[in-house]
């Protein structure tokens, strides 16, 4: 597929609505007893309420003409009780309900987050990260008030329904029958709209996921807008993508907004029907049906009705949330390439042989980017990769710590096969330090120990001192306390190398890998960096790619890449005496004296 | 306050929309009064007096009116709707341009998501309240406005009676909204922190992964996502502390009709009639007091998310184009004026956060000359620049462009004549050609490919299978460090800038790649002010004036020549780049190109 802008929609691949709702409820089994209790205490409420009717009934056929106030009052007190009863039932149902929903939402969110943990680099270079992001902090929030409201209310309004109809048949069967024949008439409506909405929702999902990627990006490369005056034409794309949000939003609730009139519209016109034919049944000679019985009767095609339009809301709502919901667990279902195998085991501490036998891989199918890559480091030894720009140099190293797996081929460390064990045990052994130096957002001290959680301000402070950075860092108004946040704040790039350098020290590696890792440093610093990292790489082994030659003259070994291959390999010397492609790029370096 | 004032001048424009909206809320609750009035008319006349004659009318104008109510319940939703996605779109392209013209120390200060959280998160309340709170607010005062008209007309002692119930509501009411209030301040803020987490999480994956701190990263998300838990359900607390409150109060009006309406029917101070009649509008005055406690919860959410918004849109940035007057001392735009390229510091210093960035830089060039920067990480090479662009402000001394202050031009003029490859190769997740084009977005694809061959960029873009068209990652991944380069010097070349700025951006590039790059640029740039910023004394060597830097300070000064004489930190970085140069070496391709030349 290829890759994600951020004006793109998402090709949604699943789209089964049971399922989402199946998965859901998965979610929410673990609060069944509680809700139960719930809806239990709920209907008790309103069944109770559905006593506030008869009592008034009862005020109005004997208590009224009897004149007896005292049984007035009598129900008017026991109003109060039923009122005394729902009040705290439904005081109890929020704060439970509000809880169980939370529950589930905090659920729903660890697994995707979790799940996003797991997947490749590849999943997020294929879209922009504000597509991510939306999906784990508002997709998930927007189906909260569905869950924390929504259902119980839903069911207890079922239950409330079912009651009512079992008052209203008590009352008189066949009026019950007749308001009952508004209901099919409902699910003609809602099965007319339905697939259009279900679209509208999908679509608007789709526009706030791309509103929310621009936003991302705009406040990331403000710089680059900014240098480049690109203000205007900015503020173009965004109110576009902002437009298309706010059009395809109105679609979608337009369709909502249809389901209240029409319930009421069914509900006229079966209250209708009660009052024709209950009038006509009254008046037959051989009548059942009283005039207070018709009355009361009429109280109840609202409270029929009442439920009947919370529930339409809810199925607005359900399709509102599905839209969310199937991204939502589209992400979680996620493939993971890369992951432990079945029996994978332990990777034990690792000595530092790293052997690459037969290795072939390629990003996408056809496009070989390493071919049959043979080569052996020994413990200690370091390893510098050097070759034309997109020849693989970082593919090689990548593969080291199993970011991919290899098409065909094995890579092994002291002969123990990288993809027989636990992707946790390798990489907490290694030391990746990559050319974009990532800078969390929180103290130096706190992205320095990213690398060795358990590590004491001392060790912390020992590994910036050794990579050359305390200078600066101890110079700045906090020092080590400084706050810095991920787009740097006021470091610099060669200082932001310098601190992800401490970080991936710290970790104590057993293989380091330096990737364009001091790219932005100035020589005299690498300088004296080297001379520290040469103590502390004397039993490491280490891989560095560079483009400044004067960082991998002193490796043990030089392996020149280009297209997929090693074309030449060994040390400094030997490789010049070769006069090939490393000589030609040895000797460009002077071309500017000439 | 300052915050809702902001807001009430979003929605001002939409004034007419809106009161179109509550005329219709207000016609509608006007309708709703008359089915329970019918449904009593047809109890009282038809189904007890008898008078089945005017049933069919009766019942064709609950019909009527049912269908007109539908009809104007639909078109006052749409209507609101409409108000509040315009406000919206109005809010949010207003945050936004404030937002592209906020300066370093604001974003230096502010996470990433964070600052979206204004943009998606807080805006959701605002659309809430203009779209659904207002009407619905309106329309259960209103309803319990006519409802209690209707009662009065019924008796006005049994109206006083239920009217007794509104103090107790309003005072629930102004203690519920007190407690919620910091509650849905703290929701707020955790829903922010969360965003920001999660966003920095994605957009630090491959150090997550490097570093195999999934579960680290679990373990913190776990943190934010319970904070948020706790948040939101500590609001619903309050809100459950007072809705046996306000639906107490609100079964005390049945309640109160039931004896005293009963009593009054008892003593036949009203008919049967009568409170059927009332019975019917109870539901108008019961739902507004049983809705209390919502609508205070969606204001207080509404009030602690403009809040926010409007705090964010509120900084100033301190470094913004000074108000231009004319003579008469009204403000006019900038003119729009060219740029030669004539560059002078004056005693520049910037300090930030108590510490000194740079200090005392005097230097001066003309149009058309090279300057190279060298020192070491951290020396204040990128300030300088950035203080050039005015992405900072001097502390004192002056940064001079043809002769004015910076401060006293036009920023965008400024900005416009200025090409800046940044050390930093931010690339948006575009195509190649959208991102080469960056900085003009309407020139055509000729001229992209011009600047990607200067930039050698041409070569590997072509080879890419869907070569400019392919879509680049955010931050360019999937391309190695130099190609990201590259197109970042490409984009900069586009611009045809009068000051090209190049920030350490062949660091990434192979000698070779960087030799040709260096031949292009003197091929076009005879009139163009460039400044290098570099670590290799290759990529400066030529320039007319290299600035050696050291802990802010200019320690040396010169042409390459001059600087190697002198012996200083220049030539000691030389020395050690290119260590013991291998003349026999040099010799021996010299003679052999020769050879190959005959």
């Amino acid at each position: 597929m290829a890759r994600n802008r951020y004006d793109m929609d998402e090709v949604l691949e699943d789209s089964f609505d049971l399922n989402q709702l199946k998965r859901l409820a998965k979610y929410i089994s673990p609060y069944k007893k509680k809700m139960v209790g719930i809806i239990f205490l709920m209907l008790s409420a309103s069944a109770l309420t559905m006593l506030i009717p008869i009592f008034f009934q009862r005020i109005m056929d004997y208590y009224i003409p009897g004149k007896n106030m005292k049984m007035i009052v009598t129900m008017g007190l026991m109003t109060l009780a039923v009122a005394a009863y729902s009040a705290v039932s439904l005081g109890l149902k929020i704060k439970t309900m509000s809880v169980i929903g939370q529950n589930i939402i905090h659920a729903i969110r660890n697994d995707i987050f979790c799940h996003l943990q797991e997947l490749p680099f590849s999943y997020y270079d294929d879209r922009p990260h504000g597509k991510i992001q939306v999906r784990v902090v508002n997709y998930v929030n927007s189906i909260s008030d569905l869950l924390s409201n929504g259902i119980v209310n839903t069911i207890t309004d079922l239950c409330n329904l079912f009651f009512i109809i079992i008052c209203m048949l008590y009352y008189d069967v066949r009026l019950t029958l007749l308001c009952l024949c508004g209901l099919p008439l409902l699910a003609l409506v809602i099965v007319f709209i339905k697939k259009k909405q279900r679209r509208a929702w999908q679509v608007q999902s789709n526009k706030q996921s791309n509103l929310n990627a621009y936003i991302a990006e705009s406040i990331n490369g403000i710089w680059v807008t900014q240098s480049f005056v690109r203000e205007e034409e900015n503020t173009g794309i965004f109110n576009h993508l902002s437009r298309n949000y706010r059009q395809s939003w109105m679609r979608a609730v337009m369709f909502n907004f249809t389901m209240g009139p029409s319930v009421d519209m069914i509900s006229a016109i079966t209250t209708a029907f009660i009052y024709i034919l209950g009038i006509r049944w009254i008046l037959a000679p051989d009548t059942t049906l009283t005039v207070g019985v018709l009355i009361a009767f009429t109280a109840y095609i609202s409270r029929f009705w009442a439920p009947i339009n919370t529930l339409a809301n809810f199925y607005n709502s359900l399709l509102t949330a599905i839209s969310y919901l199937e991204r939502i667990f589209e992400t979680i279902d996620e493939p993971v390439n890369v992951k432990d195998a079945k029996d994978a085991t332990i990777m034990p501490p690792i000595e530092g042989k790293v052997e690459f036998k037969d290795v072939s891989f390629s990003y996408e199918e056809g496009q070989k980017i390493l071919n049959k890559i043979n080569f052996t480091a020994q413990k200690g030894e370091t390893y510098a990769i050097v070759g034309p720009t997109g020849a693989g140099k970082s593919t090689i190293v990548n593969l080291i710590s199993r970011f991919y797996n290899v098409d065909s081929g094995q890579i092994l460390i002291d002969g123990v096969d990288i993809s027989k064990v636990t992707i946790r045990s390798l990489r907490t052994q290694m030391g990746v330090m990559m050319q974009d130096s990532f800078i969390f957002a929180g103290t130096i001290m706190d992205n320095i120990r990213y690398g060795n959680l358990s590590a004491t301000d001392e060790q912390v402070v020992e590994a910036a001192k050794t990579v050359c950075a305390h200078d600066f860092i101890s110079q700045m108004e906090n020092g080590y306390y400084t706050e810095v946040n991920e787009r740097g704040s006021r470091l610099s790039a060669g200082q932001r190398q310098l601190i992800s350098f401490a970080r991936a020290l710290l970790a104590d590696p057993k293989i380091l890998i330096l990737d364009e890792a001091t790219s932005s440093i100035d020589t005299e610093t690498e300088t004296l960096l080297q001379k520290g990292l040469n103590r502390l790489l004397e039993d490491r082994t280490s891989f560095i790619i560079a483009h400044r030659l004067s960082t991998i003259k002193n490796a043990d070994c030089i392996m020149y890449v280009d297209k997929g291959d090693i074309l030449e390999r060994g040390n400094h010397e030997e490789l010049l005496a070769k006069k090939g492609e490393y000589y030609h790029l040895y000797m460009s370096q002077f071309d500017f004296l000439k | 306050m300052t915050a809702i004032k902001w807001f009430l001048s979003f929605l001002k424009k939409y004034s007419g929309l809106m009161i179109l909206g509550l005329f219709l809320t207000t016609i509608i609750a006007a309708l709703s009064i008359v089915n329970p009035y019918l449904s009593g008319i047809i109890v009282d006349h038809v189904i007890i007096a008898g008078n089945y004659d005017l049933l069919p009318i009766l019942v064709g104008c609950l019909l009527g009116v049912t269908l007109v109510t539908g009809v104007l319940r639909f078109l006052y939703q749409v209507v609101f709707e409409t108000a509040s996605q315009g406000v919206l779109y109005n809010m949010r392209d207003k945050v936004y341009r404030k937002l592209l013209q906020e300066d370093f120390a604001f974003y230096n200060k502010k996470r990433t998501g964070d600052l979206m959280s204004r943009q998606t998160g807080d805006m959701d309340a605002i659309r809430h309240f203009v779209a659904y709170v207002i009407y619905a607010v309106y329309q259960n005062i209103l309803l319990f406005l006519f409802a209690l008209m209707m009662i009065f007309t019924v008796n006005t002692k049994l109206a006083l009676c239920m009217l007794a119930v509104l103090p107790f509501t309003a005072l629930a009411a102004y203690k519920q909204s007190k407690e919620v209030k910091p509650a849905f301040r703290r929701n707020r803020e955790c829903f922010s922190s969360l965003n920001a987490f999660v966003q920095e999480n994605v957009s630090g994956n491959r150090v997550v992964k490097a570093f195999a701190k999934e579960d680290y990263e679990i373990e913190k998300f776990q943190k934010e996502n319970d904070k948020f838990k706790s948040a939101q359900i500590n609001a619903s607390r309050v809100w459950m502390k007072y809705v046996p409150i306000f639906e107490i109060l609100s079964y005390s009006l049945t309640i109160v009709l039931m004896i005293y309406g009963g009593y009054m029917v008892v003593q036949e101070q009203i008919t049967l009639g009568d409170l059927v009649k009332v019975n019917g509008y109870l539901w108008m005055l019961n739902v507004p007091l049983r809705m209390a406690g919502w609508w205070i919860n969606d204001i207080q959410n509404f009030i602690a998310s403009i809040e926010k918004i409007y705090a964010t849109y509120s900084e100033e940035p301190h470094v913004k184009t000074p108000v231009c007057k004319d003579n008469n001392g009204n403000t006019i735009p900038y003119p729009r004026t060219p740029i030669r390229g004539d560059i002078e510091f004056r005693k520049v210093s910037y300090r930030a956060d108590d510490e000194d960035i740079v200090m005392d830089i005097n230097f001066s060039v003309k149009a058309g000359q090279t300057v190279g920067i060298i020192g070491s990480t951290g020396a204040g090479k990128s300030t300088l620049m950035n203080l050039l662009c005015r992405f900072y402000d001097t502390t004192s001394g002056e940064v001079l462009v043809d002769g004015k202050n910076v401060k006293e031009m036009d920023l965008y003029n400024l900005r416009d004549h200025i090409g800046m490859a940044m050390q930093d190769v931010f690339l948006f997740s575009d195509t190649i050609e959208g991102n080469i084009a960056y900085g003009r977005p309407n020139c055509t694809f000729e001229e992209v490919k011009k600047a990607a061959i200067m930039a050698d960029a041409n070569h590997f873009i072509s080879a890419l299978p869907e070569g400019y068209d392919t879509i680049v990652g955010e931050r360019g991944v999937g391309l190695s460090g130099g190609q990201k380069q590259r197109i970042s010097l490409a984009r900069a070349l586009l611009k045809n800038p009068s000051i090209l700025i190049l920030d350490d951006t062949t660091s990434a590039v192979d000698m070779e790649t960087e030799s040709y790059i260096q031949t292009q640029l003197k091929n076009i740039k005879k009139d163009c002010t460039v400044f290098i910023i570099a670590y290799r004394i290759s990529s400066i060597k030529d320039a007319d004036l290299i600035l050696v830097m050291d802990n802010g300070r200019i320690i040396e000064h010169g042409t390459h020549d001059s600087l190697l004489s002198r012996n200083g930190y220049y030539a000691h970085a030389f020395r050690n780049q290119y260590g013991e140069i291998p003349y026999d070496l040099l010799e021996e391709e010299k003679n052999n190109a020769q050879k190959g030349g005959r």
